[in-house]
């Protein structure tokens, strides 16, 4: 809608249209892009002229709806609109948001916390519909703390009752990796096409988390990292190989996350280990090295990862054939007493008794077992309390002061209330 | 009981059998529904002493698998045997009366029309493996809150004028901190005469510990009493010592499990008998928490140790 009269200051061409910016109206010049004027953050164009009664107490037999709900579906459209989204999404997201609105639990919060709940409707519409976003995206949207939309988001689901599907990290990494500008703009030994880096990624992505890299870590950093190994292996120049992740992220105009690093470092020990095991390899394998041989361990994964863990088996056999004949003496018998249990199932349980270590022990086992954090060590159960002990006086006189001490402390709150 | 109202039963039990049987096949990385636990079992030995020659090989080999499954996963027909046990075993005494009343001519036909039939009346049941195969893991308590009421109003700024171990400030917090070192534990103390007592590892140890509060307040000179003390909540942790497949879980386990990674890196199961909140990591370590008594938490973690369990592989 164009206001006639008004003219842009920085051009001066006439062409001036409403272009509300989520909550707030402003006026934008169509020509020159800058704004003519902006709205104050609250509408006060529909009561101006309404009486003193707040709305919530207005006896009016026909209410008009609550603005704020207006603004706020109007807010979720915005959003399915930025992402892109289908139309089922968007009136799905539109239901949840008028159900979420009116229950009791959201009708009196802030009003940034309605922007958060509208946040949260366009998220679990678009994980109903198999459409990837992360929370992190959302909240990016919203100019928000992924904690706090992560809580609204919780509270939402529970309160409505909805059944969402848990998250994953695969309908996500495709997404993300259209975000790295490597196409085009780029050098040629840089640049890359982007179907087969994701290929790529999500192959990276798979093996990590078969070997525990994955579960219970931020995906977005993951990503990061498969994309990051995966550009380097697809094509292992020196241009490449030079490259850290840092101007990687420089490269691709993309943010990097502090994680990342170490999701690059857990996968390359991890290709380490399974590099170790091809057999027309003759060098060993460092993390140096390992990205010109990626493309053949991905491609021979599962082979690998099978051949990793028999070879660590068989290493660990020796070991737990001299723990069984330190135990009585049928050591021959020992490993055979129950056909149906392969050896793999009597090492973990004898790796289970042994506890503390098992992390160790496993060829891959989760990164925070393995580098598990040393605990203060609690003193035992020193008593068997009943609960209906005496209580000695001489210990309660400990917990309370002298009367000296009482006004030296009193003398001393006064000098610094001063 | 007469010959063919006997013969009728045998006919119904085969077509329920079948059921039963499929059901342990599908069922076999979940825990199956209590009513199908015992039939395959039973059947699984009978089958070891008839000829199943006549049947097609799909279902004996069936047989086998569902055997080894037993015996190294017993742990997922725990219960459910021993409900039934009990049940199919008096069946059994009341029908071997009534066989040996027939003559031998009844047990031809009646064990063979039925090879997966749960009773055997000439062979006597072996008994099964205790049902109660315990995961061997005890939680261990971290933290027990309760509440106390002294039963009259205090006067916070005297308290903590004249209390060594007690802090106070008004413009943060409307209670008393104080602390006591024997149990290690903490309260805060309200005006209204109310307490809460935090940080101790044992009931009683929180009761000990709330009775040295209430003492403590007393000898300042109000007169404090110990009315309605309650234990609030109990906080256990525990070391299952294998990996866990969270995503597997929470797409099994969806109307208890949430699990968001970006949010937290555990995943969160709300148990819903008994009423226990469990939050479960990657490490195989648990934290239980929501507990009013003991038991509910042993409780809560026997009923996951066999989900997680099914969630262990390499």
């Amino acid at each position: 809608m164009s206001r006639s009269g008004l003219s842009c200051p920085g051009c001066g061409s006439s062409n001036i249209v409403d272009d509300d910016l989520y909550c707030q109206a402003q006026l934008v010049c169509v020509d020159c892009g800058s704004v003519v004027s902006e709205g104050a953050l609250t509408n006060e164009s529909v009561y101006v002229g309404a009486s003193d009664v707040s709305y919530s107490r207005t006896t009016a037999g026909d209410k008009k709806p609550c603005m704020n709900l207006l603004k706020g579906r109007h807010h979720v459209i915005a959003m399915c609109r930025i992402l892109r989204v289908n139309r089922e999404i968007e009136d799905l997201s539109q239901t949840f948001y008028s159900r979420a609105y009116q229950h009791k639990s959201f009708i009196r919060v802030t009003l940034r916390k309605k922007e958060f709940l509208a946040g949260c409707c366009v998220l679990v519409s678009c994980r109903m519909r198999q459409w990837p976003v992360t929370i992190g995206t959302i909240s990016c949207l919203l100019d928000a703390d992924l904690v706090e939309v992560g809580a609204v988001y919780k509270e939402m689901v529970t309160v409505l009752n909805i059944e969402a599907p848990s998250f994953n990290i695969y309908d996500v990494i495709e997404a993300h990796s259209q975000e790295y500008k490597i196409s085009l703009h780029v050098a040629e030994e840089l640049a890359e096409n982007h179907k087969d880096l994701t290929k790529r990624a999500v192959e990276l992505v798979e093996l990590a988390a078969d070997t525990w890299v994955v579960t219970g870590r931020q995906p977005v950093p993951v990503i990061m990292a498969a994309i990051y190994l995966s550009w380097q292996s697809l094509k292992p120049n020196r241009h490449r190989l030079k490259l850290s992740l840092d101007k990687f992220c420089q490269l691709a105009k993309v943010k990097k996350q502090k994680p990342a690093a170490i999701r690059v470092t857990e996968m390359k020990e991890v290709l380490c280990k399974l590099g170790k095991e091809i057999p027309w390899l003759g060098e060993t394998l460092t993390p140096d090295n390992v990205v010109c041989q990626v493309e053949d361990i991905l491609k021979h994964r599962y082979a690998l990862l099978r051949r990793a863990l028999r070879a660590r088996e068989e290493a660990l056999l020796p070991e737990s054939l001299a723990s069984c004949e330190a135990s009585p003496p049928r050591a021959p018998e020992v490993s055979d007493p129950n056909p149906a249990e392969s050896p793999v199932e009597r090492r973990k349980r004898s790796a289970e008794d042994k506890g503390s270590n098992w992390g160790a022990r496993a060829l891959f086992a989760p990164p925070c077992v393995v580098h598990a954090k040393r605990r203060r060590v609690e003193q035992p159960e020193l008593r068997d309390v009943t609960g209906d002990e005496e209580i000695s006086d001489s210990e309660i006189d400990s917990y309370i002061r002298t009367p000296r001490e009482a006004r030296e402390f009193a003398q001393m709150q006064n000098m610094f209330l001063e | 009981m007469d010959e063919s109202a006997l013969e009728r039963y045998f006919d119904d039990s085969i077509a329920n059998e079948s059921d039963f049987l499929l059901g342990e096949e599908l069922d076999l990385q979940s825990p199956p529904p209590p009513g199908k636990g015992p039939a395959p079992s039973r059947g699984v030995q009978v089958a070891e002493e008839l000829d199943l020659s006549f049947l097609p090989d799909e279902l004996s080999s069936r047989d086998e698998q569902s055997r080894h499954d037993n015996t190294a996963d017993s742990q997922i027909v725990p219960l459910d045997v021993s409900q039934d046990s009990g049940i199919s075993g008096d069946y059994n005494s009341q029908d071997a009366t009534a066989e040996s009343e027939q003559g031998p001519s009844m047990s031809g036909p009646g064990t063979g029309v039925s090879p997966f039939y749960p009773m055997t009346p000439m062979t006597p049941m072996t008994p099964m493996t205790p049902v109660t195969e315990k995961s061997g893991i005890i939680p261990q308590l971290q933290n027990i809150v309760s509440t106390v009421n002294l039963g009259c109003p205090l006067d916070l700024k005297f308290i903590a004028l004249q209390a060594r171990n007690a802090e106070y400030n008004p413009k943060r917090f409307a209670a008393v901190i104080m602390r006591i070192r024997e149990p290690r534990t903490t309260t805060l103390i309200f005006s209204s005469g109310k307490m809460v007592c935090t940080g101790a590892k044992s009931e009683d140890q929180s009761r000990l510990a709330a009775r040295k509060y209430a003492r403590v307040v007393q000898k300042l000179g109000f007169p404090a009493r110990f009315m309605d003390f309650k234990i609030q909540n109990m906080v256990a942790s525990c070391d299952v010592c294998f990996p866990i497949r969270l995503e597997g879980l929470v797409l099994t386990h969806r109307q208890f499990s949430s699990y968001e990674p970006e949010l937290f890196p555990g995943l969160i199961y709300r148990m819903v008998k008994p009423r226990i909140v469990l939050l479960i990591f990657v490490s195989g370590k648990v934290v239980l928490t929501g507990a009013k008594e003991r038991e509910e938490i042993y409780e809560a973690f026997e009923n996951i140790y066999p989900i997680l369990r099914g969630f262990r592989k390499q």
